[in-house]
């Protein structure tokens, strides 16, 4: 009779909680009996509740139960000689899909010297599971996309880049050759902002990083002797939107050309330094160069492309433009002061 | 043909691609070939003994992409030059052979022609 092993009255109180329990619960006798089992125990594993009580955990259902390791498990625990955290098993059941369990046993000690119970609280992972599975899938599906974009990109910017080159090769005119290789460094400039941010994680970009190689990559095809011309580079740490950090380069392009175009002439000696900064909203774009200087009044050249391009983003970036003498050579500085509009957002005065 | 000019060799799938990479190495004065994969650029390497250096892109159609090709003509070929570009940005150079360098594309046309004299020159 295996009913009177559960001859010492259980607290109904006790029973009570377990079979309330929204989780799944099963209670038991040191031998592993089943005293109660929860309704959700019940309705989650398909195990009739009028069957449970009395019965061993290999016989409940149709002993899908009976896994060993979850015996030995328990027995262990029962003993007192380890708690069953968070153990992993699988449920298998014929023509059920198989399940991922979390089990958490304890012995039960209500501080009497009654018999050993145990409490067996079984949580079904299996949805969770193939969620999180789900979601990794997902992220590594979306990097792959994310890179296969990436290089699409960059394939796409060297067509349009060789494209340009070639008929820059092809051109009779000097001038005209001229504007297919701004435009190529125009290209190129853009190019070196996507490069940034496929080495990054978000829409980001380390101004130092971008505006060095940037550098680099205007001196290496339009300085065509480092010894006598010299284009520096300096950035603090700086981190910018993407979107800025592409009207930054474009800006920096335009005015380089520019004073390689016309600051140097007859293979002068001289240095270009392009700078920026930032604090807070605010920062500020240097280029100057120790060239000849600008030709004012009569003499100054009609503004051309880029002048209108180095506007317009500035404008665009709400920023202000500032053309001095740099006694010798050209400053051209370019800056950003705070959010103006600011003040329309403050609250009104109580 | 026998002349003084060193052979580059351009890979690359994409025709405008290729076109421009054969007109930056013929106006850097260089002999240029060109296959638009890794079977035809051994087919070619197959059949002239005279070429000094391989130009490639990494993903292209066929048997082989950039990356195979690049180790492929160090074990068969061994003097020739090699020089690999792609758009993935960063490629690690330990996947090319011993020697070879990487370029990210859009390349910089004056950065390769440098590149190729100095290596020629070795």
């Amino acid at each position: 009779m295996p009913h009177t092993l559960l001859e010492p009255a259980e607290a109904a109180s006790t029973l009570a909680v377990v079979v309330a329990s929204n989780e799944p619960l099963l209670f038991l006798t040191e031998d592993l009996v089943v005293i109660a089992a929860s309704s959700s125990f019940c309705r989650a594993f398909a195990v009739d509740p009028k069957t449970v009580f009395g019965r061993h955990l290999k016989d409940l259902g149709h002993g899908e139960w009976k896994m060993p390791k979850l015996v030995s498990l328990l027995k262990t625990t029962a003993s007192g000689s380890a708690e069953v955290e968070a153990y992993e098993i699988d449920l298998v059941r014929p023509d059920q899909e198989t399940r991922n369990l979390v089990m958490h046993a304890k012995v039960l000690a209500d501080g009497q010297d009654g018999p050993v119970r145990l409490l067996l609280a079984i949580t079904d992972v299996t949805v969770a599971r193939a969620e999180a599975r789900h979601k990794d899938d997902l992220i590594r599906e979306k990097a792959i996309l994310v890179k296969e974009i990436q290089h699409r990109v960059a394939n796409s910017l060297q067509i349009i880049a060789s494209v340009l080159m070639q008929s820059a090769r092809r051109v009779q005119s000097e001038e005209a050759r001229g504007y297919l290789q701004s435009a190529h460094h125009r290209v190129m400039s853009i190019a070196a902002v996507q490069r940034q941010l496929s080495g990054s994680d978000g829409d980001t970009v380390v101004m130092r990083d971008y505006l060095v190689q940037l550098g680099e990559s205007l001196s290496a095809s339009m300085i065509p002797d480092p010894e006598c011309l010299r284009l520096t580079v300096t950035v603090d740490d700086s981190v910018v939107p993407a979107a800025l950090s592409v009207s930054m380069g474009l800006i920096v392009t335009e005015l380089v050309i520019n004073a390689l175009k016309h600051a140097f002439p007859e293979k002068r000696q001289g240095l270009i330094a392009v700078d920026y900064r930032s604090e807070g909203t605010e920062w500020t774009l240097s280029v100057i160069d120790d060239g000849v200087g600008m030709d004012t009044g009569e003499n100054a050249p009609k503004a051309g492309l880029g002048t209108g391009i180095v506007e317009a983003l500035t404008r665009n970036l709400d920023a202000g433009i500032v053309v001095s003498d740099a006694e010798p050579g050209t400053a051209v500085v370019i800056s950003h002061r705070g959010a103006k509009t600011q003040k329309e957002d403050l609250p009104p005065a109580a | 043909m026998k002349n003084d000019r060193a052979v580059v060799l351009v890979v690359e799938d994409d025709p405008l691609i290729r076109m421009g990479a054969v007109d930056l190495v013929m106006a850097a004065g260089y002999e240029a070939l060109e296959a638009r994969d890794a079977d035809a650029a051994i087919a070619i390497l197959e059949m002239r003994t005279d070429i000094d250096l391989v130009f490639t892109d990494v993903q292209m159609p066929g048997t082989m992409d950039g990356i195979k090709l690049a180790h492929y003509i160090r074990e068969r070929w061994p003097p020739v030059r090699i020089m690999v570009a792609s758009g993935a940005a960063i490629l690690a150079e330990s996947e090319l052979p011993m020697g070879s360098l990487f370029f990210s594309k859009p390349y910089n046309d004056t950065a390769i022609t440098d590149t190729m004299a100095r290596m020629l020159a070795s």
